[in-house]
């Protein structure tokens, strides 16, 4: 496996893929977010996945899609770190399966390439009805956040723990800017991302001279200056805040508490994350599900997740309305444990395993494949296959576990529940 | 390129297809039926040992005897299940790294575990744990805490409220109108003796079914059953259960309620006659139909997306169990009533005029492509087995009766599915003072 170089911050990795019905191909751009511009970043894929210059009909391109047996064409953001990607990925059956003899593989190439980097525009702007449609779906989505309480009670959370951090800016965009999107500001922010970003290309199942060889002519000309990854950051250590905010008729109660490693130069390494997690609350044999779900029924769900490239750690659990800060405190009890009680190997190695397990297991997934090769491109790690992954899993020391624990500090605690008398009794009852 | 070449390429790639997606099988003299699909080259395996009861299970005899089921039952025992006298089935895979899980749908219980190593281990605490059941009057009452808090989870969910709601408007007495979960107080009146009659009645291995995928060998997963006494012919319990499907017209045309959302949310659905889920035909048409008529290849769904008028996931499915069959449109929107209408003008429209014969060829081709990529993972592959042998068909039929498909048949279908006498409509709208 390797990462090779086709031009200054461009790249291209091939998977193997030799056992799957199935091909793949993804592009990664990844850029530095800026708060002027993160409406704009935030619509930008919506509008690229409606079409390109040489198909740029959403319907026309849905049929090409099913054309091809069903292709899967996705254009999505996420964030790295203070980072964004914006990442476009095609995947659909390989050619033996073609039922006339078809081509498909050149086909899916075409049309990630061309979604990417030939965007349909009219005058040398996005489309207007196209950029008109797509702020109004994304300001539906951005409305239809609080219809899921827990992903809500978890964004809540995260922008009181950010602020204005540069790590804060909402991957969503904002509401209120989202009139200030215009064919121009989008076909602006288009050419930043193109210009400032690492380029990355993962091939699986595809021929990679000839996806190597479009990309390479795709860029021809492009004016590029790629800037570095940002380095992994932290918030700074506070006073823990608490908020509560009440909603009329909802049943569960949700709480998400965030926890700060500290602006540190070195975070823990992801390997020690893993177990740590997998000990605290990420795994069924871990402190938080035993414990605070099974033994006591405090929570339905109650689990740990850590962010390198942030520094920060989240809880987040559903509980029984007025029962928020005992299932706080029994979580918080269960961690000071971890940080300082006993901590046996039996205990780690349990958790460890379904880690080692997990790894194993990735080879049989092209998305899962592509994702943790992506992953160590994006903290800056050479890449190494799974079987090395579990090499560095198996050597984490328990030290190193606590250790990782005993860094963070709690920060925020957001929770929401039910307006007083208003609390859903479980099994409702819509329809007589 | 001559047609004889073109049908013989377009076979050629059919029967890769239809390797692509076989499996071995074997039915064990216990009448437990054992599926296998050896991945050369995969490193993990996927079991899944599932039984043919569900939710909808809820009054049946067992030998002789009537026992009623409180709402609620068929997820209650899967979670008892995972329990045992010498401990939680989770303690056991975390000794071998496997991950564990299970789940209960309307018509099925299903365990299963992925692992890529002490695969036979795996399989014994897997087969062991669901064939030795075991409850108490105490671990029932513990459950009761954790499967509340679970019901209530659901009970914040509208897309989940909004399908149960559905259901009630199309059925007066079919158990599809409970929650899967039940609620808090059905829960609290299951006993013992209820959940042992229960795994009596439907966890025989005549009414189960294994199936494994990866890096195994059918002879491995044979094994596994034979050391956990699942291989031997036993003496069966008399089961006598049914649903009758529900005629006439549907209780109620329409409802409407609240819930802390911010912005409404609605579903259409239609009540169809059940049908046999061994019918291919009828499943894999009524499994399109929703994409036919306002799927992303279509006119409606691009007229509803560009005017803003829905989300982007609005969408329809089906479901079909026994004595129930459904078609239902879930999605949110500030105009839902117009949606609604519009949908079925749209219904009648195609009624009139025909299914366009390019949107039906290229749902169909999704749905092969899907069927093939379904089985790339040893997940889906397990489960889809095993789902398609519950059903009494395997995935290599599904993909020759997909072949069969013409668009006659889907006009044929819409003559007489989807009519608004059997059409129920549900709105949630945002609690006044919710923000």
């Amino acid at each position: 496996m390797e990462r090779k170089q086709l031009a200054p911050g461009v790249f291209i990795t091939t998977l193997d893929a030799s056992k799957f019905n199935r091909c793949r191909i993804t592009i990664h751009l990844r850029f530095p977010a800026l708060r002027q511009s993160a409406t704009d970043t935030a619509v930008l894929p919506l509008v690229l996945e409606r079409g390109y210059a040489a198909c740029p009909d959403m319907t026309a391109l849905s049929r090409r899609l099913a054309q091809l047996y069903g292709a899967d064409l996705g254009v999505d953001l996420s964030s790295a770190g203070t980072d964004r990607v914006l990442s476009a990925d095609i995947c659909g059956i390989k050619d033996a399966y073609a039922l006339a003899g078809e081509n498909l593989t050149d086909a899916y190439a075409d049309i990630v390439f061309g979604t990417i980097f030939d965007p349909y525009l009219v005058d040398g702007v996005f489309d207007a009805e196209a950029v008109r449609i797509e702020t109004e779906t994304q300001a539906r989505r951005l409305e239809a956040e609080f219809n899921s309480k827990r992903l809500y009670c978890v964004r809540q959370a995260r922008r009181k723990f950010f602020g204005d951090s540069p790590a804060g800016i909402e991957l969503g965009g904002y509401p209120g800017e989202l009139i200030h999107v215009t064919p121009a500001t989008l076909k602006a922010e288009y050419d930043r991302i193109l210009a400032n970003a690492s380029i990355d290309v993962m091939v699986q199942g595809a021929d990679e001279d000839r996806v190597a060889g479009l990309l390479l002519q795709k860029l021809q000309g492009m004016p590029r200056t790629p800037q570095p990854f940002a380095p992994p950051m932290g918030m700074p250590q506070t006073p823990v805040r608490h908020y509560k905010e009440e909603i009329p008729g909802l049943t569960q109660a949700k709480l998400c508490m965030l926890f700060t490693n500290g602006d540190i130069p070195d975070p823990p390494s992801v390997s020690i994350l893993r177990v740590a997690m997998s000990v605290l609350g990420a795994s069924a044999t871990s402190r938080l599900f035993r414990n605070v779900r099974e033994k006591r029924s405090l929570c339905y769900y109650c689990g740990s997740a850590a962010q390198r490239a942030t520094g920060v750690m989240m809880i987040d659990s559903g509980v029984e309305p007025g029962r928020e800060e005992e299932a706080e405190a029994a979580i918080l009890k269960e961690w000071e444990d971890l940080k300082t009680g006993p901590l046996t190997q039996e205990e780690v190695d349990d958790c460890r395993r379904g880690l080692l397990s997990g790894m194993d297991a990735l080879e049989d997934s092209l998305a899962a494949l592509e994702s943790w090769y992506y992953g160590q491109i994006t903290r800056g790690e050479p890449l190494y296959p799974p079987s090395y992954g579990k090499v560095l899993t198996s050597a984490v020391k328990l030290d190193e576990v606590r250790q990782a624990l005993q860094g963070y500090h709690y920060a925020v605690g957001y929770t929401l529940t039910a307006q007083p008398g208003t609390q859903g009794k479980g099994g409702a009852d819509d329809v007589q | 390129m001559s047609n004889d070449a073109m049908q013989a390429q377009f076979a050629a790639a059919q029967a890769r297809a239809a390797a692509a997606v076989g499996c071995e099988r074997a039915v064990l003299p216990s009448g437990l039926t054992v599926l296998c699909r050896t991945m050369p080259g995969y490193s993990s395996v996927h079991a899944i040992y599932a039984t043919a009861f569900g939710s909808i299970h809820r009054a049946f005899t067992l030998d002789g005897k009537p026992v009623a089921l409180p709402a609620g039952t068929a997820h209650f025992l899967e979670h008892k299940m995972c329990e045992t006298p010498q401990g939680d089935s989770f303690s056991f895979y975390a000794k071998t790294g496997a991950s564990a899980n299970a789940f209960t749908s309307y018509d099925r219980t299903c365990y299963l575990f992925s692992a890529t190593q002490k695969i036979d281990e795996n399989l014994d605490i897997l087969l062991g744990m669901v064939g030795k059941p075991w409850f108490t009057k105490a671990t029932i009452a513990k459950e009761q805490g954790i499967i509340g808090q679970e019901i209530k989870m659901y009970d914040d969910s509208p897309d989940w409220r909004l399908l149960n709601a559905l259901f009630r408007c199309l059925y007066r007495e079919h158990p599809l109108n409970d929650d899967i979960a039940g609620t808090v107080e059905s829960i609290a009146q299951l006993t013992p003796q209820l959940l042992y009659s229960c795994t009596r009645a439907f966890y025989a291995p005549s009414n189960m079914v294994l199936s494994v995928a990866g890096r195994i060998t059918l002879d491995q997963a044979v094994a596994a059953c034979k050391r956990n006494g699942l291989y031997r012919k036993r003496a069966a319990h008399e089961v006598v259960w049914d649903i009758p499907a529900e005629d006439g017209p549907i209780p109620q045309h329409e409802a409407y309620f609240q819930m802390p959302v911010n912005k409404p949310c609605f579903g259409v659905a239609y009540r169809e006659p059940a049908a046999d889920p061994r019918d291919l035909k009828r499943r894999l048409l009524l499994d399109m139909v929703s994409d036919l008529v306002v799927g992303g290849l279509t006119g409606l769904y691009r007229k509803l997306y560009d005017g803003g008028l829905v989300n982007p996931e609005f969408s329809g499915d089906f479901i079909a169990v026994r004595g129930a069959c459904a078609v239902a449109f879930t999605g949110e929107s500030d105009t839902p009533r117009q949606v609604a209408d519009m949908l079925q003008a749209e219904i009648e429209r195609i009624r009139r005029e025909g299914v366009d014969p390019e949107v039906f060829t290229l749902v169909k081709n999704q749905m092969y492509g899907q069927l093939l990529g379904d089985v790339e993972g040893v997940e889906d592959a397990a489960e889809e087995a095993a789902a398609a042998c519950l059903r009494g068909c395997s995935l290599a039929d599904e993909i020759a009766a997909l072949a069969e498909l013409t668009v006659d048949d889907a006009n044929a279908l819409l003559r007489t599915a989807l009519r608004e006498e059997n059409r129920a409509y549900v709105q949630i709208d945002p609690q006044e003072s919710a923000s």
